[in-house]
């Protein structure tokens, strides 16, 4: 185990708490579809027949979905409030809530317009689908689209996501922009709602736009200049625990990209068996004038390649972002929980969250304590307190259910508790936590489980 | 909610599925459901039926208005222009146009219709898919104007 950094000299000064931004951008997500409703209804005159129902329902979920399509890619596009104010885990989950939302629209708009042409054209479905699709304008692009949007979401659905590769899911994931691309014109030169409306269509066209400049500067050009001014290189690889190796990365000035503890970036190594897809690591430590850590246990071929990374190695990273910071803090008092490599993260706030703070480590046994030596110090140094809570002799596993974290944290519904580690742990955790009256908005956690 | 209270997925899909169906219902519902009265454009030239009306024929170019065709969506009516022995231009007066199907049908189908009957100088134009009833009811006016200008 080694200390690469000295700690700080300072103590750690509390952060002004600030409010989530959470509920105003969902307001003003909602206020998009309900103007997207209010296009329909006022170029709707009459709903006449079956016909004009199906028709009316089709052309409904179709804008709702065009409308939903961009959000869903905006929420995507990295954008720093989203990211770092509301937090990675919370915009994806909410990314994945729309999509299969949006995916549900799409059936929707396509089987209620299908059966209402066929209905006011008096044709068979066959008949009719043959003829929107070859001889309307821009749905043969749109009918590409739409495939392309039925496999990216079942590719994502749980069952699938648990059989396929991340790269092919990733992949998959990435022709969305094509689709999305594709379907824009049909919604133009078809939907009623746009045509003879230049007001419509402008704020359509601003909707698509805006959406594509926050992918365009957030996605590529932001970390393009990220990585072109500071030059990330490795500058050391450490082995904490078996399979949990430290990399120490330097670039010039990266202290000044202002990233706290408890939050991560998304890295690239260029080295062997690396790959082309990013993957989100938390610094370890707090980032020091041109040093960034992070700590990373072998778990895949990404991570388990980490390990031969070797000094001077290239690195490409995004961030920083993550919203488990000090800011999500509303007490004195801190409790950080963490369970194997969930450490990291907590590592760095243990540093540096202001008041009185202990911390819990699960780990099997106390060779499978990373970052301990570290932990040992900045207890001591600050007068924080560290528990670890290890599996017994005979590997009985230690309870963690509310006896015993009353007994191991005194006034344990005063503090503000962060949890990080495997999913299944954090959530047998938060029941003991709400158990013991640990309000909901004191429980702090980053989960990319959707 | 917490992310990490143990969420019911099922019970989520059902409740946004319900909401949305009932929300589209009700915007469906709350429109009227009546044909408004079709506003058919007052067909000029007195046209008389059958017999179609010559315009002014003056330096050889005459206008010539065909029936009134009565189709499954409403009437389709053209007006043709004759300039020396040949159809010029074909103006559609009334076509079916009372829900907004209809005026997408037309702004392809009437432009498609009106280059064949001037490329084939008659009546005998192929259907344009996707508007078989105003295709047909195009031929039948356009037919009868120009047995009335006598092409």
């Amino acid at each position: 185990m080694t200390t690469v950094y000295e700690r700080r000299a300072a103590p750690p000064v509390a952060p002004a708490p600030r409010r989530s931004p959470a509920g105003a951008v969902l307001g003003l997500l909602w206020a998009g579809a309900a103007a997207s409703v209010a296009l329909w209804w006022a170029d709707t005159g009459s709903v006449v027949g079956a016909a004009g129902w199906l028709t009316g329902a089709g052309r409904l979920a179709g804008l709702l979905c065009g409308y939903a399509c961009a959000v869903l890619v905006g929420l995507m596009a990295r954008v720093p409030l989203l990211e770092r104010r509301i937090g990675s885990d919370r915009v994806a989950r909410w990314h994945a809530m729309a999509g299969r939302y949006t995916v549900c629209l799409l059936v929707a708009h396509v089987v209620f317009i299908l059966l209402g042409y066929a209905a006011q054209d008096r044709a068979s479905i066959v008949h009719e689908t043959v003829t929107v699709v070859l001889d309307y304008p821009d749905m043969l692009k749109a009918t590409f689209g739409a495939v392309i949007l039925f496999a990216v979401g079942i590719t994502s659905a749980r069952a699938a996501r648990r059989k396929l590769s991340y790269e092919f899911w990733y992949y998959v994931h990435l022709l969305t922009y094509v689709a999305v691309f594709l379907s824009f014109f049909h919604q133009l030169s078809l939907g009623e709602q746009f045509s003879g409306r230049a007001g419509a269509t402008d704020a359509w066209y601003a909707l698509y736009l805006g959406v594509a400049a926050l992918v365009l500067w957030y996605r590529i050009l932001a970390p393009v200049r990220l990585n072109l001014r500071h030059r990330l290189r490795v500058e050391s690889v450490h082995r904490e625990a078996p399979g949990v190796y430290s990399v120490v990365v330097r670039g010039r000035r990266v202290h000044e990209l202002g990233a706290e503890a408890g939050q991560f970036f998304r890295w690239r190594f260029f080295g062997e068996g690396m790959g082309w897809t990013s993957t989100p690591y938390s610094l370890s430590a707090p980032p020091r004038r041109d040093l960034l850590r992070i700590t990373v246990k072998a778990l895949g071929d990404h991570s388990a390649a980490i390990a031969l990374l070797r000094p001077g190695a290239r690195v490409w990273a995004e961030g920083p972002y993550g919203s488990m910071t000090a800011q999500r803090s509303s007490g004195q008092r801190s409790l950080l929980i963490a369970a194997g490599v969930g450490i990291t993260p907590l590592r760095a706030l243990f540093e540096t969250l202001p008041g009185e703070v202990t911390l819990l480590y699960r780990a099997r046994t106390a060779q499978d304590l990373a970052l301990g030596a570290e932990l040992e110090a900045i207890a001591q140094w600050r007068g924080a307190k560290v528990l670890y809570a290890l599996n017994g002799p005979k590997g009985q596993r230690p309870s963690l259910g509310v006896r015993a974290l009353r007994e191991a944290v005194p006034d344990l519904a005063g503090h503000d508790v962060y949890i990080c580690g495997p999913h299944a742990f954090a959530q047998e955790l938060y029941g003991a936590l709400s158990a013991a009256g640990v309000p909901d908005r004191r429980i702090h956690h980053e989960s990319f489980e959707l | 909610m917490h992310p990490l209270k143990k969420n019911r997925p099922l019970r989520r899909i059902v409740l946004a599925s319900a909401v949305t169906a009932s929300g589209l219902v009700l915007l469906l519902a709350l429109k009227p459901h009546t044909t408004p009265a079709i506003a058919v454009a007052p067909a000029p030239a007195s046209s008389n039926s059958g017999t179609g009306s010559g315009g002014s024929s003056t330096t050889g170019t005459k206008t010539v208005t065909g029936d009134t065709a009565q189709t499954q969506w409403g009437p389709v009516q053209v007006k043709i222009t004759v300039k020396s022995g040949k159809l010029t231009d074909v103006t559609v007066l009334q076509s079916p146009s009372e829900n907004p199907r209809d005026q997408e049908i037309n702004s392809y189908a009437l432009p498609e219709l009106k280059s064949e009957a001037l490329a084939a100088q008659s009546a005998s134009i192929d259907t344009v898919s996707g508007a078989t009833y105003t295709s047909d009811g195009y031929r039948q006016s356009l037919q009868s104007a120009l047995d009335s200008a006598g092409l």
